[in-house]
């Protein structure tokens, strides 16, 4: 307010200053014209009369003057401020209702902007974003043997040589394709392990991207040296939560899956590491320190497993074009050395494809996830804030129709075309400001939900709800917008007001009803409102049927314990005693029907594919036409406990230990794949070439179920016994699953106790209902289906309150003519039906327009939904009987008003 | 012959065509144009300044304070820009155009 009123006062300055010069010339003109009159022998007195006759009305003159001056532009500007803010003052309800509206049509595009904003458009805290390029334009993770259908993922060997062998890098770091969870705790406390997610990175990783130590020092070239001390710099928010801020943790010890760990330093607070992904790095390991903390498991020596990411900074002035061709040379290059040519076929090197990516934002995982989803809700959300901006032009067509007459008055006593015009726009801006503002506010609120929405089961989301300045820019701009396209309409009704109406006499008993204008928009909203509808029945109905349909498991009463087992060095007979006092004594605790251990569970977001042999089947020796098949590695009583039904022979059970015939029970997808109808019982297969195809005789078939990707059908499966299967350490557990009678009970704390009396090296990372671990793989579809049903909603809303508005505002304006039908005898149910028609008409028209928009609409994101054709009947007509039966609800209660008027008030009114 | 008042729209033109002998102030203009009409076109001053303060808005004048050389007093002159002699060319055309089809209508009577 201050600001505000110097500003004030130093252009009320400038203009007085004018106001004196003009006051100035006039003078001098006045004294001069005296002056000569009274040389020309006029009496002095009498000059002075004489010079004000021949100049006319100094005051008025004056008045013209100003007039002129561009600061009575600004000055009526503020008039038309004061006037508007009385006019929204004066009729509150009209403001409150159009405020409302606004808000929730920009907050709800707020909101997803910011979204946008966060993910898309923010490029990552470090120096020089911009010169940043991802070796590679795939997200595949994990680890990876043979061909890659777009290069991506590195060997620590090829990362080494090209960092050496790529001169238009000034630096490449290497980083581990995700995080890992590994147990950590404080040396010297006694208390239980917590888990941390890890990443392991090359030396130079914090150098590339100028990040220092907020304490301490980060990682460097040499902690990457072999045979270096193993240390670690921890993520400012882990130092924060998990060691209460403790600044004598730097230099101090961590005991990091049994082995000593040295924390050197703690990174930045607004660091999160080279990926923007919820539940970032808790901490960081020079690539060094792999093979000591991950043993059997450690891919860093292994030249031909590839598991990092690669990402550089161009050196200023060269085009990522041009480094492409000549690191695709030097990896082909590096691939066709390597003995067996690192499995890759001489036709897929020569087909290898290699791509730089800009990493400004980091390594695009969360931008390639919600990009489509993101822009898609931007779309549904600028449709709301049309649906609303239309309401709002009835709204104010409604008013200034209503004011017709005064504005019939201000024409006709001399008020500019312009001025009229540029009062509407005012008020309109200022009601859009006041909406903007609301709306910003819902905005923050709707963004913290959406997030929690988007990323149901995350402990920490590294997105910030709260309005940032291209945010706040955002919403001006989007407020403005929307201010002047909903005044359009009034603007141009008033500058066509004719003077000579308001001559015409007030209160003429017969006026045309809604105009053409209100009726268009009435049209306008009725389609969009359809095409929304549409869509969010889709997403909606393609959720529902994603999350719904039989996965070949059961969810209920199962509950799935994730646990980081450090069984490293362990014996095998060991391994099998701890595996049975686990299973029976899990199952000994109070609730627990069934449980069962496995390599990874179903829709956790683990698969384990090799190429297998098959017995009695000739195969060439090509890779390429080898067979494959995804594996898991399961204990006793697995399939009961998750619920999948035996189709022929038997589960694995208590007769499978490690000296008992190699068995094997293979899903129906593998035996369609892979055996004649009838013949796979008793068949052998076996992981990896023809040497191994007797290894596992197949005693069982189960039903197909979903373990990875629940929009494509089953993968082809086999399962082995825990205690049989040794390739690829597949005989180390991570997941429990736990049958319990009734609803899934809280036993977090009786599991953790269990697990830790059997083997203290057993650290539980998370225990979750079945139902919710396969729910959080379905997290960007209800953010979609949620959200768009919440905006139709809103659209359906505010469709029905504009039309209920202009079939209110008609019945008002029609009053008497109303009145003379009834006293003339129309029945009441025909006047009822007058009226309703005012509504159901522009909707009709509405609906016949909308439904091709919606069908074209549908078409476009049919690739995006499950189950469901972009066409559906039952969406498609359910949207128009929603649309249709909410339209003539609300055009009924003004109907029924009409139908009730008395006529002698009616008429005694005029 | 009676005084007449000055047409509306042409005070405009006469302002223009007055600053092209050079720049003056508001009075002397007045002055000019009565004279030269042979005080037949009787401008009233302060109709004047209104019109003058707008062809300078428009940039077809351009305005500065001066001492006048006869008196001891400061006068705002008015000069005549490049944009206001495209325009007096322009409404002298004009001009002329509708007074020679005024004059032909009424020769006929």
């Amino acid at each position: 307010m201050r600001r505000w009123g110097s500003w004030w006062k130093a252009s009320w300055n400038w203009r007085r200053r004018e106001e004196e010069e003009i006051d100035k010339e006039l003078r001098a003109h006045l004294e001069l014209e005296a002056e000569e009159l009274e040389e020309s022998g006029l009496a002095a007195s009498e000059a002075g009369y004489a010079a004000r006759r021949a100049f006319g009305n100094t005051t008025l003159v004056k008045e013209d003057v100003r007039a002129i001056s561009p600061w009575t532009w600004v000055e009526s500007f503020f008039q038309d401020v004061r006037y508007g803010l009385r006019q929204l003052r004066k009729s509150p309800g009209f403001t409150t209702v159009a405020v409302l509206t606004l808000a929730l049509g920009i907050g709800a595009n707020t909101a997803i902007f910011t979204l946008i904003h966060a993910i898309l458009l923010k490029p990552l805290p470090v120096a020089h974003p911009e010169e940043l390029y991802n070796l590679g334009d795939d997200q595949e993770c994990c680890s990876i043997s043979g061909d890659q259908d777009s290069f991506t993922l590195f060997s620590y060997a090829l990362y080494k040589e090209v960092r050496e062998h790529t001169p238009e890098y000034s630096e490449i770091a290497a980083v581990r394709s995700h995080p890992l969870t590994l147990s950590v705790r404080r040396s010297g406390d006694q208390g239980l392990a917590q888990p941390f997610l890890a990443q392991f990175v090359s030396g130079n990783y914090f150098t590339l991207f100028g990040v220092g130590a907020c304490a301490g020092r980060v990682l460097v070239p040499a902690d990457e040296a072999p045979g270096a001390a193993t240390v670690a710099v921890l993520c400012y928010r882990a130092w924060r939560t998990r060691f209460g801020g403790d600044a004598s943790i730097v230099g101090g010890t961590l005991i990091v899956d049994r082995q000593p760990v040295t924390v050197v330093g703690i990174a930045p607070p607004s660091f999160i590491g080279e990926t923007l992904r919820s539940d970032p790095a808790d901490i960081w390991f020079p690539l060094a320190s792999e093979p000591t903390l991950m043993r059997i498991n450690s891919h860093l020596n292994n030249p031909d497993n590839f598991w990092l990411y690669a990402i550089g900074r161009l050196r200023p002035g060269i085009s990522p074009g041009q480094v492409e061709a000549h690191l695709k040379a030097e990896i082909k290059q590096w691939l066709a050395a390597r003995p067996d040519m690192s499995e890759y076929t001489p036709d897929e090197l020569e087909k290898m494809k290699l791509t730089l990516t800009s990493a400004s934002g980091g390594i695009m995982k969360l931008q390639v996830d919600y990009a489509e989803a993101l822009e898609f809700l931007l779309v549904v959300s600028a449709f709301v804030l049309l649906i609303a901006c239309a309401n709002i032009a009835n709204l104010l067509l409604a008013r200034s129709t209503a004011n017709r007459m005064q504005i019939a008055v201000r024409a006709a006593l001399g008020a500019s075309r312009t001025r009229l015009v540029r009062q509407v726009v005012t008020e309109g801006l200022l009601l859009a400001l006041l909406g903007g503002a609301a709306g910003v506010v819902l905005a923050f609120v709707g963004t913290r939900a959406i997030l929690l929405l988007a990323f149901r089961g995350a402990e920490f989301i590294p997105i910030e709800a709260s309005p940032s300045m291209p945010v706040l820019l955002f919403a001006l701009g989007v407020s403005m917008l929307t201010g002047v396209i909903f005044s359009i309409v009034p603007a141009w009704m008033s500058s066509h007001a004719r003077p000579v109406e308001s001559l015409r006499g007030a209160g003429r008993s017969i006026t045309e009803g809604s105009t053409l204008p209100q009726k268009a928009l009435l049209v306008l909203q009725a389609t969009l409102s359809l095409v929304l509808l549409v869509g969010a029945g889709l997403a909606t109905e393609s959720f529902r049927r994603l999350e719904n349909q039989k996965f070949g498991f059961e969810t209920q009463g199962r509950l799935m314990v994730q646990v980081e087992p450090d069984l490293a060095g362990y014996a095998p007979a060991r391994i099998v005693a701890l595996y049975g006092a686990l299973q029976e004594r899990l199952a000994q605790i109070p609730g627990v029907l069934s449980a069962s251990l496995s390599k990874y569970s179903p829709m956790e977001g683990s698969n384990w594919g090799e190429r297998i042999s098959i017995a009695g089947q000739p195969g060439k020796q090509d890779w390429a036409d080898t067979r494959s098949s995804s594996l898991n590695s399961v204990s006793a009583h697995y399939f009961e406990t998750i619920g999948t039904r035996l189709v022929r022979g038997r589960f694995i059970d208590e007769r499978d230990t490690p000296a008992s015939q190699r068995v094997a029970v293979v899903n129906e997808g593998f035996v369609r794949k892979y055996f004649p109808p009838g013949d796979a019982l008793g068949q052998h297969f076996g992981i990896g070439d023809k040497s191994h195809a007797n290894d596992y005789e197949i005693v069982g078939i189960v039903e197909d179920a979903k373990y990875i990707d629940a929009r494509s059908p089953a993968y082809v499966m086999a399962f082995l016994p825990l205690v049989q299967a040794w390739e690829d350490n597949a005989n180390i557990f991570h997941d429990i699953q736990l049958l319990v009678a009734g609803s899934a009970r809280n036993l977090q704390a009786e599991i953790q106790r269990t697990l830790a009396s059997v083997d203290p090296n057993l650290t539980v990372i998370r225990t979750i209902s079945f139902e919710e671990q396969v729910r959080r793989n379905f997290n960007e579809d209800r953010l979609v289906a949620r959200l768009t049903a919440l905006y139709g909603m809103l659209a359906l809303i505010l469709a029905c309150v504009g039309l209920y508005g202009v079939a209110a505002y008609t019945v008002a304006r029609r009053t008497s003519e109303i009145g003379i039908r009834i006293a003339l005898g129309a029945p009441r149910g025909s006047i009822v039906r007058m009226m309703l028609r005012v509504a159901v008409a522009p909707v009709t028209l509405g609906l016949v327009i909308g439904l091709p928009l919606a069908l074209a609409g549908g078409r476009a994101i049919a690739s995006g939904l499950y189950g469901v054709k972009s066409y559906d009947p039952v969406v498609l007509g359910t949207a128009v009987l929603v649309l249709g039966v909410s339209s003539v609800v609300a055009a009924v209660i003004p109907a029924r008003r009409a139908a009730s008027i008395d006529p002698s008030g009616a008429l005694r009114a005029e | 012959m009676g005084r007449v008042e000055i047409l509306q729209g042409t005070l405009d033109m006469l302002i223009l065509r007055t600053l092209l002998f050079g720049a003056t102030h508001g009075h002397a203009i007045a002055k000019h144009i009565q004279r030269t009409s042979d005080e037949v076109l009787q401008v009233e001053h302060g109709s004047l300044y209104p019109a003058l303060h707008r062809l300078e808005r428009k940039g077809w004048i351009a305005s500065k304070w001066e001492k006048a050389k006869d008196r001891n007093r400061e006068f705002k002159y008015y000069r005549l820009t490049a944009a206001g002699r495209k325009q007096l060319a322009a409404q002298e055309s004009k001009w002329k155009q509708i007074a020679g089809a005024i004059a032909r209508v009424m020769s006929r009577a």
